[in-house]
């Protein structure tokens, strides 16, 4: 069996709360905004194409938590490294670090998805909307990029990324 | 760092895979708690999501005010009937049917639709206003059977909708109303309307039974939305409950309109309204005479409509200025309902409303343009 010390399994911890939480909250608002979608397409064939754009919106979430789980699992050594090399704190960051990334997807995807599905309800109504909803639709994002930055750079300074 | 940390695990007795453990113990905890919390509002809004947007698709191709005034401005009912039929909502239905029929049908599918897409929480009401095309084609039978027509003359009252069509179809063979109530012993009608059987067999016309089918038809409305748990169901039973003050309303305007008294309006009063409740309602049946109903509304909220409409019917004597005002009324309310909740059930009671108001409107508009040389300005302030 692979030895694992204790700051590389804490960081393991830390990779599944980021794409856990930040999948969750990309799941919940990609499946608004796709039921909202569907709906649109059920009434107008034309919106499709719309459609398929407000409900990827919230996909960003979940691709923000995938990528810091994977940088997690690399710089821990539990992806091809030696995984007993990662030190308690930086095990312990590395929790931070998915909390970060985590939660901010978790309400960022499903404001977002909300937001999306509200816009695309916007738009079968009236053609017109669809710049402004694109926009109201973006605004979520905010909170995820937010989550992003501070899990690199926790990354950066608390030694995972050295 | 770290050894202070070891040392930490190590003063509470804990090894580091029972830390490791415990460090997974609060993440599942932490995790479940705002799942909990954030799942809430998500499970809230996800059923009406589909139906929001299949409702507002709809709403956006309802008649925009420029549309209407085209409409109007056309010379006869044969370019209004052109106009709808390139309009594809109305196509459809038109190539089918004649003008009132198609509008008719196109309001029945209105309903059937809504309540078929209505999220399983609020269906129940919609699945009752689904259902008036059976009670109106009941009430056209009625009638049909009352004036002697001829089955082929029946059959063209009906509206082709409705669960019960193929049987009131069948049903335009008989000879007489009697025979239709018996006929319907199957349906949920049986009882009422065998109820007012009596009093139809009594004075020889058909308004007790037509006024028996409206109010269980109402009483059925109030009751399938009168608990109202949460917001949406507060807004519905707000919108329902409108809706049968103001059918309330306008049959105790009608009938003091006509002179009668609280013994002859009260059977056919639904007493379990809304905002109008019974001890009110006994009130307002009991007014000398129209005016004083208006009066008696003050401090309910249909006070202002009605009062606005005193100096018109007091210069035409008609009580049809009291019924357009509570139209506007309820439409205007519903419109005030239908923007309370956008992620909710206000999207689906806006368009209801929109589009009963735009069939409204083109029923006006199709009976202004049969008749000749009437003026395009007096449409317009008829319509609602």
């Amino acid at each position: 069996m692979v030895e694992i010390g204790l700051g590389a399994a804490l960081a393991a911890i830390g990779a599944g709360v980021a794409i856990g939480f930040a999948g969750l909250g990309s799941g919940l608002g990609q499946g608004m905004a796709a039921a909202g979608s569907v709906g649109a397409v059920a009434e107008d064939n034309d919106m499709f194409a719309r459609g398929i754009i407000f409900s990827a919106l919230p996909e960003t979430q979940a691709i923000y938590g995938f990528l810091v789980a994977i940088l997690l699992l690399v710089f821990s050594g539990l992806l091809g490294g030696n995984a007993t090399k990662l030190t308690l704190e930086a095990g312990i960051i590395a929790i931070g670090v998915g909390a970060s990334i985590g939660f901010a997807g978790l309400g960022s995807g499903m404001g977002q998805g909300m937001a999306a599905a509200s816009s695309v309800g916007a738009i079968v109504e009236d053609n017109d909307m669809f710049a402004r909803g694109i926009i109201f639709s973006a605004l979520p994002e905010t909170q995820a990029i937010y989550g992003f930055l501070i899990a690199i750079l926790l990354m950066v300074f608390g030694g995972i990324l050295a | 760092m770290a050894d202070g940390i070891a040392t930490l695990i190590s003063a509470l007795g804990l090894t580091q895979e029972t830390f490791l453990v415990f460090c997974i113990l609060a993440v599942l905890i932490v995790g479940a708690v705002v799942v909990i919390i954030t799942s809430r509002p998500i499970l809230d809004i996800y059923p009406y999501l589909n139906p929001s947007a299949r409702v507002r698709a709809r709403k956006g191709r309802l008649f925009d005010e420029k549309q209407i005034s085209e409409l109007v401005e056309t010379n006869d009912v044969e370019e209004v009937e052109n106009y709808l039929k390139g309009i594809p909502e109305y196509a459809d239905v038109l190539d089918e049917y004649p003008l009132d029929k198609a509008l008719d049908v196109e309001r029945a599918n209105t309903y059937d639709f809504v309540a078929r897409v209505a999220p399983k929480d609020i269906k129940d009401p919609f699945v009752v206003m689904s259902k008036k095309s059976d009670i109106d084609n009941i009430k056209s039978l009625l009638t049909a059977k009352e004036v002697g027509l001829n089955p082929d003359e029946t059959r063209e009252l009906l509206i082709p909708c409705g669960s019960l069509y193929d049987e009131l179809e069948s049903l335009a063979d008989v000879d007489n109303v009697t025979d239709v109530v018996t006929s319907l012993d199957n349906t949920e009608y049986a009882a009422v309307l065998e109820d007012a059987l009596p009093q139809y067999e009594d004075t020889n016309m058909i308004l007790p039974l037509e006024s028996a089918l409206d109010k269980y038809y109402l009483g059925k409305l109030l009751r399938s939305s009168d608990v109202p748990s949460d917001e949406n169901k507060q807004i519905l039973y707000s919108y329902v409950g409108t809706q049968v003050d103001v059918a309330n309303l306008k049959l105790i305007i009608r009938a003091k309109q006509d002179g009668l008294d609280y013994d002859a309006i009260s059977p056919y009063i639904l007493e379990e309204g809304y905002q109008l409740r019974d001890w009110k309602l006994k009130d307002l049946m009991e007014s000398p005479d129209v005016t004083n109903i208006v009066s008696g509304l003050e401090g309910t909220k249909y006070a202002e409509a009605l009062t606005d409409a005193i100096p018109v019917y007091n210069e035409t004597g008609s009580v049809a200025v009291f019924e357009k005002a509570l139209d506007v009324y309820s439409s205007q309310y519903s419109k005030s309902l239908a923007s309370k909740k956008p992620l909710g059930i206000g999207p689906i009671i806006g368009y209801l409303n929109q589009k009963e108001s735009e069939i409204k409107n083109l029923k006006i508009i199709a009976r202004a343009k049969r008749e000749a040389d009437f003026p395009n300005s007096k449409i317009m302030e008829m319509l609602i």
